[in-house]
């Protein structure tokens, strides 16, 4: 103790004690700061916003898509911060339930600052963590917004709901442990959610949107933003409310009955989740319904046309930009074409089934317009070679309904024309089939009706492009008129390319 | 001076049992001792002057502040200092940590004041070195002193600190001694205790408590005097003493009323206590 005692005489003088009444909020604010930096150092937090993170980066990557519609990209920003709320759960809840856990009640109850006031400050820890996910939310969606291929406009209201899913999930945690002092309440409560996320999906759409996270079905296309028919902003305001509702409620709960303005707050936070959960619940309105069949029967009548060489391309004003990426892969197709086909008129049009909404999948009717095709709302990856077959189909056959029903030996022209300019044309072959080979019979992805190349086409589509592109194009332009005529064989076709015929059963050659 | 604590009449019953009847004192600067046996109501007064809990009758203020209201009683707790009987600690925070948070429960609001504050308590209670370490790892000795130094930090004017030296080797109770002496000079501290050597080394001033009612009320020497004449020595237990033990010697000391021609002894506070809490559970033998 003598150091003590020496000690004593040089350390500083105590700190006056704050008083008034101003000094317990700021009270507040410093412990809301004190547990929020715990919070932020809690091991599933941090293992929780590492899987985030990592989560981010690798949705995000240019390999992936490199072609977002952002009214699709802000909705993907929602299931990331979801992890980070469950880890804020609980450990919210653990630090609610601290005091009573270790015994320090009997001391804390008589320090200055009430334990009703404690809860605000709980509540408030979770703020600096909610807003860690805005802006992982909001990088993530810069990160989209930033390709060259973005199209389409983000929804603030789509881009709250990570963040605010983490805000209610504190606000959960906190209330949860002044309503059930018990360590296990809060796991039970998580798996009581995921079952009711789980049990919603089941019942009509008011119901799964009680769920701080809705997703969609389907997936492989993107609607105009406009047409999405997401209540995102009542959704928004609903997940406020109740986080609202859940915050004011744990202060209620400890010890905040008597104040007048704890009282209204819970009554007003409640009316806004309320508001929030009629509005949400109404479906789609009325006027989007009847403008989703009016994109999918007539597009035209929306549609932004821009002409370039001998194409005119036809888009939704939103993929307006994406024309260029269409004109890359039109022009690179009729390059390789022969004699008419490379400046032949043609028209693509966007198309859109858009009258289900984005809980169906449905296909594409090809167009039964000459010298037209149809290219979708999606871009990128298989999508390319897609479309590379289905302008080729079109400049063999003239019309896309008839490309489907290609079974003679114009398949191998179709398929190599469609491929021979893409940057890695075997790779394409394998992805653009739907088995993923680049070996015997397949269907052949398309946004409309789908394609077949049989055993034989495959082999000698496979053959053609190993060869210089420019020798097997001349060859093609030499033969484009028998190439493309109707009925013409395979054997014939691999003969006027200098290939052998192919090896294979001659049941695979018949057209049935 | 008017004094810091000033309470009359305080009365408290836990359903059939009386833990406080009709208690009034009035304490100031200095260190006053509370003694009394177990179930004396100890702590049952500390709870209630450290506005715990309220008393069913009676009233008392803390510097002139009156804890029956709302706005009182967060007066008197911006001038109290409390270590309870059994502290509980946050385990995985460190001493520091767990005194800032203390700290800010006091409404100790500026970071670096706060700070400074802290690390001055930690230092007065001589943890300054561990003061990065997590609770969980320090000794039982040291979490008492973390306890200590949270009763202590924002310097307030009234401690209340129930039985800190229980569990305490005598090494770490004689630290414990020097700091609640310290603690003591400007202040005022309650201190309850079972140890009668803690009041006779450190208190200015001792109050006995038993059965809910103040039993004395003075100085330790004032205690000490109450057994004046009625300490004798004898070969055997007197069968009239009212406590007797043997003692090193080898003989037996005695509290009573003696028989005529006892070997009278100089008294201790002890034995001013044991008389003092005549009639009630206070009788010790060999």
């Amino acid at each position: 103790m003598t150091t003590a005692s020496a000690d004593r005489a040089t350390t500083p003088t105590p700190a006056a004690t704050a008083a008034g009444p101003r000094d317990s909020w700021a009270a507040v604010f410093a412990l809301a700061r004190f547990e929020a930096r715990r919070l932020l150092l809690r091991v599933p937090v941090l293992t929780a916003f590492a899987v985030y993170l990592t989560w981010i980066v690798w949705r995000t990557r240019d390999s992936f898509d490199g072609f977002p519609a952002l009214q699709d990209a802000d909705r993907a920003t929602q299931g990331g911060p979801l992890l980070v709320g469950l880890a804020v759960l609980l450990c919210a809840n653990h630090a609610v339930l601290r005091s009573d856990r270790y015994g320090t009640d009997r001391h804390f109850t008589v320090l200055v600052v009430q334990p009703w006031r404690r809860t605000v400050a709980h509540v408030l820890s979770v703020v600096p963590v909610t807003l860690l996910a805005a802006v992982g939310v909001a990088g993530q969606f810069t990160w989209e917004a930033l390709k060259p291929g973005a199209v389409g406009n983000g929804s603030p209201a789509e881009l709250l709901v990570g963040p605010l899913s983490v805000l209610l999930c504190g606000a959960f945690g906190v209330l949860l442990g002044r309503l059930l002092p018990a360590p296990l309440a809060a796991p039970l409560l998580i798996v009581f959610l995921l079952l009711f996320s789980v049990f919603t999906t089941g019942f009509g759409s008011w119901a799964r949107w009680l769920m701080p996270v809705v997703g969609e079905g389907g997936g492989s296309f993107n609607l105009p933003s406009e047409l999405l028919g997401r209540p995102a902003a009542w959704h928004a305001l609903y997940l406020a409310g109740l986080a609202l509702t859940a915050a004011l409620l744990a202060v209620l709960l400890s010890g905040g009955l008597r104040l007048r303005a704890v009282q209204a707050g819970v009554a007003g936070a409640l009316a806004l989740t309320v508001v929030g959960a009629v509005g949400q619940s109404r479906g789609v309105p009325e006027e989007t319904a009847e403008a989703r069949t009016r994109i999918s029967v007539t597009p035209e009548k929306v549609h932004r046309c821009d002409e370039r060489d001998a194409t005119t391309y036809c888009a939704f004003p939103e993929w307006a930009p994406r024309t260029d990426d269409w004109a890359e892969v039109v022009d690179g197709v009729r390059s390789l074409a022969g004699p008419g086909a490379q400046d032949r008129p043609l028209v693509v049009r966007q198309r859109v089934e858009a009258r289900y909404g984005l809980d169906n999948d449905p296909l594409l009717t090809p167009s039964a317009r000459p010298d037209e095709v149809t290219v979708g709302t999606t871009w990128g990856g298989n999508r390319v070679p897609e479309f590379a077959a289905a302008v080729a189909g079109v400049l063999v056959t003239g019309k896309e309904e008839a490309v489907h029903g290609i079974c003679d030996g114009r398949m191998v022209t179709v398929m190599w024309l469609a491929l021979a300019d893409l940057p890695d044309p075997v790779d394409a072959l394998r992805s653009v089939r739907l088995d993923d080979s680049d070996t015997g019979s397949a269907i052949v992805v398309s946004q409309t009706e789908p394609l077949s190349m049989s055993a034989a086409h495959t082999e000698l589509v496979r053959e053609l492009l190993r060869r210089p592109k420019e020798d097997t194009a001349a060859q093609v332009r030499t033969n484009w008129a028998e190439l493309t005529a109707p009925g013409v064989t395979t054997d014939r076709v691999a003969q006027m390319l200098g290939l052998d015929a192919p090896d294979v059963d001659e049941d695979e050659e018949e057209c049935s | 001076m008017p004094p810091t604590v000033s309470a009359s009449g305080l009365s408290l019953h836990y359903g059939g049992t009386r833990a406080l009847d009709d208690v009034s004192l009035r304490l100031s600067a200095g260190v006053t001792g509370l003694l009394g046996p177990n179930g004396a109501g100890k702590t049952t007064l500390l709870r209630v002057l450290a506005t715990a809990v309220p008393a069913a009758r009676g009233a008392f203020t803390v510097l002139g502040h009156d804890p029956s209201t709302s706005r009182g009683r967060q007066e008197v707790r911006r001038h109290l200092g409390y270590l309870p009987q059994t502290p509980g600690f946050h385990p995985d925070f460190t001493a520091f940590e767990f005194v800032d948070y203390v700290a800010i429960l006091k409404e100790l609001t500026d970071r670096a004041a706060r700070h400074r504050e802290v690390r001055r308590v930690l230092d007065e209670v001589a943890l300054g070195d561990v003061r990065g370490k997590r609770i969980k790892k320090l000794s039982g000795g040291m979490r008492q002193r973390v306890a200590l130094a949270a009763a202590l930090v924002g310097d307030p004017e009234f401690v209340v600190l129930d039985e800190p030296t229980v569990g305490l080797d005598p090494e770490q109770r004689m630290r414990f001694r020097e700091l609640i002496a310290r603690a003591g000079e400007g202040r005022t501290v309650l201190l309850s205790t079972h140890q009668t050597e803690d009041v006779a080394m450190l208190c200015n001033r001792v109050v006995v408590l038993a059965d809910g009612t103040v039993r004395f009320d003075g100085t330790p020497a004032e205690l000490t005097a109450q057994a004046a004449g009625r300490v004798w020595s004898s070969a055997e237990r007197d069968p009239g003493a009212k406590a007797g033990w043997r003692t090193g010697a080898g003989t037996f000391r005695n509290v009573g009323d003696p028989p005529p021609g006892a070997d009278l002894l100089e008294p201790t506070l002890e034995d001013g206590y044991l008389l003092t809490l005549d009639g009630a559970d206070a009788e010790v033998t060999a």
